[in-house]
């Protein structure tokens, strides 16, 4: 019999959605969402806002639990895993939150040995040996004793992802990675999700709304609204599927499928004039 | 109508919240062993709770026996009872306003410090990512902090004793002319180490140690994250162990006497 938390992992895909349905103060964010992630590519997931994006990350952290469906990462799905084995899972998965979040108590050395001491027994010489490579990489090597509020939104960026990478996690799930940088550190976030994909084969999820940057970096691409995939398929041919969906997520149109207004009473109600009076 | 509806809400919510905080306690307590790993940051907290606190106790207990020192002393002197004035400071300090005082104090200084760190890490997602790195928070965040309010208390406690009962000395025997082995002679013989000491300085202080720790971290873990959130739970924190301390003083009087 098949054991229904831990299944055997597939090869090609790391994630797998099924049928997710998340009601959350009466409003379906996912309506029996179904999705997968394969193994060692980068899959970035857009939409527009309010959509549940960082939701879903969420859901595949363990973060949320939804109110039916399954969600397994490398065969385990993840709503029905103990603390415990949510835990050992996470050791696995680095985030990389949409405000960097650092700990602002420690310099940046410390932030990212931080998983390093409280998980392992390391001695010091390695701890700093792992350090020094994972800030070398980000390029920030040279950074190591600044503290948190000494780093631009860019560097605060390249810290969190060498503290996401200091396991070589099988998974990096990115919240809004280029959410507030200029040009340069935009690019320079971008060459290190590709770089990290290439040369370590970490699977990538991208939540993000810049559709040229996502074009340069992302192998698949998966556009949700109203609680589901709408659209998917590859980041130069997605646009033009022909969905009225694509057409205005691409297109940035003001009005479509996602409305303009937000949902409200009648408008000439609203400001006091009987219906049909005019 | 509508105003019995919102006191029965006010009512509901409180121990709602009550409730919560109990919960809360549990959940600290069964993450007391995995917290001793972190025994680093119990310590770091010990410096920044009980360390860091010195200041304000001693200042304000020298002032709180200087001027029990004086009230006492021109009290006494109507029943020619002066020589007395060492025995109701140290008294009135011990059993009363040493732990009362220390715990408002605390409450001011530490608790507010506490709720607002937390508060602030929740809203700038350093507790999400704790728990994304596989930390637990209650063990790292928590349970330091609330160990640490619980040791620093009564340690607290102890110095403001000490500084009160000197500002005592200093207003009735330096200033006033109350024989200075009188002073001393009256208070050890009327001080009891047991009922005085033991039970009112260390275990009241303690307690409160514990119910100020316990409302700080709870109100900074459960707090909106935004910083209107924050500034409420940070209030909260003050109000609601400015009352806890009085009615569990009076509560812990009517047992430990």
């Amino acid at each position: 019999m098949t054991d229904p938390v831990h299944a055997k992992p597939d090869d090609r895909t790391l994630v797998r959605i099924r049928g997710l349905t998340t009601v959350l103060s009466g409003k379906t964010v996912f309506d029996k969402l179904d999705m997968d992630i394969p193994r060692g590519k980068v899959t970035a997931i857009m939409g527009p806002s309010g959509t549940g994006k960082t939701t879903l990350l969420k859901h595949i952290t363990g973060q949320m639990r939804g109110d039916v469906g399954e969600v397994r990462v490398d065969g385990l799905n993840v709503p029905e895993l103990s603390r415990d084995e949510l835990f050992e899972l996470r050791e696995r998965i680095g985030y990389l939150f949409q405000n960097s979040a650092l700990l602002t108590d420690f310099d940046v050395f410390e932030n990212v040995a931080f998983p390093l001491r409280q998980h392992t027994k390391l001695p010091e010489v390695l701890i700093r040996n792992i350090v020094l490579t994972k800030l070398q990489a980000v390029g920030l090597r040279g950074a190591a004793s600044l503290t948190p509020s000494e780093l631009s939104g860019g560097m605060a960026r390249r810290v969190a992802l060498a503290r996401a990478i200091v396991f070589d996690p099988m998974l990096i799930l990115y919240d809004e990675p280029f959410v507030g940088l200029d040009p340069i550190a935009l690019n320079q976030v971008l060459k290190l999700i590709r770089t990290l994909n290439e040369t370590l084969g970490i699977t990538s999820v991208l939540v993000a709304h810049e559709l040229e940057a996502i074009k340069q970096v992302a192998d698949h691409i998966y556009l949700i609204a109203n609680g589901k995939v709408v659209a998917q398929g590859d980041p130069k041919t997605i646009a033009d599927d022909g969905s009225p969906w694509t057409r205005q997520f691409f297109g940035g149109d003001a009005d479509g499928p996602v409305p303009f207004q937000y949902p409200a009473d009648d408008y000439a109600q609203a400001l006091g004039f009987k219906q049909g009076a005019a | 109508m509508s105003a019995q509806v919102g006191r029965e809400n006010v009512v509901l919510q409180s121990l709602a919240q009550i409730g919560a905080c109990g919960l809360f306690l549990l959940r600290i307590l069964a993450a007391l062993p995995r917290s001793l790993r972190h025994a680093g940051e119990t310590v770091r907290q010990l410096w920044f709770v009980g360390a860091m606190s010195l200041i304000i106790i001693m200042t304000c207990g020298l002032f709180v026996g200087l001027v029990l020192g004086l009230q006492l002393y021109y009290v006494l002197a109507i029943f020619g009872g002066t020589s007395a004035t060492g025995s109701v400071v140290a008294l009135a300090i011990y059993r009363e306003l040493g732990p009362v005082v220390t715990g408002l104090l605390f409450a001011g200084r530490a608790g507010t410090s506490i709720t607002a760190e937390i508060g602030l890490m929740r809203a700038t997602d350093q507790i999400a990512a704790m728990e994304m790195m596989a930390v637990d928070p209650i063990a790292y965040v928590a349970a330091p902090r609330f160990l640490a309010g619980l040791i620093a208390m009564p340690l607290l406690c102890c110095v403001f004793c000490a500084m009160g009962i000197f500002g005592g000395h200093l207003v009735g025997v330096s200033w006033l002319g109350v024989d200075n082995g009188t002073f001393w002679s009256n208070m050890t013989a009327n001080v009891d180490l047991w009922k005085d000491v033991i039970n009112s300085v260390i275990w009241k202080s303690a307690a409160f140690g514990a119910v100020i720790s316990l409302i700080a971290v709870f109100q900074g873990y459960t707090t909106a994250p935004t910083s209107e959130g924050v500034a409420y739970a940070t209030t909260r924190t003050v109000v609601a162990s400015s009352i806890a301390i009085l009615a569990l003083d009076f509560v812990l009087t009517a047992f430990l006497m």
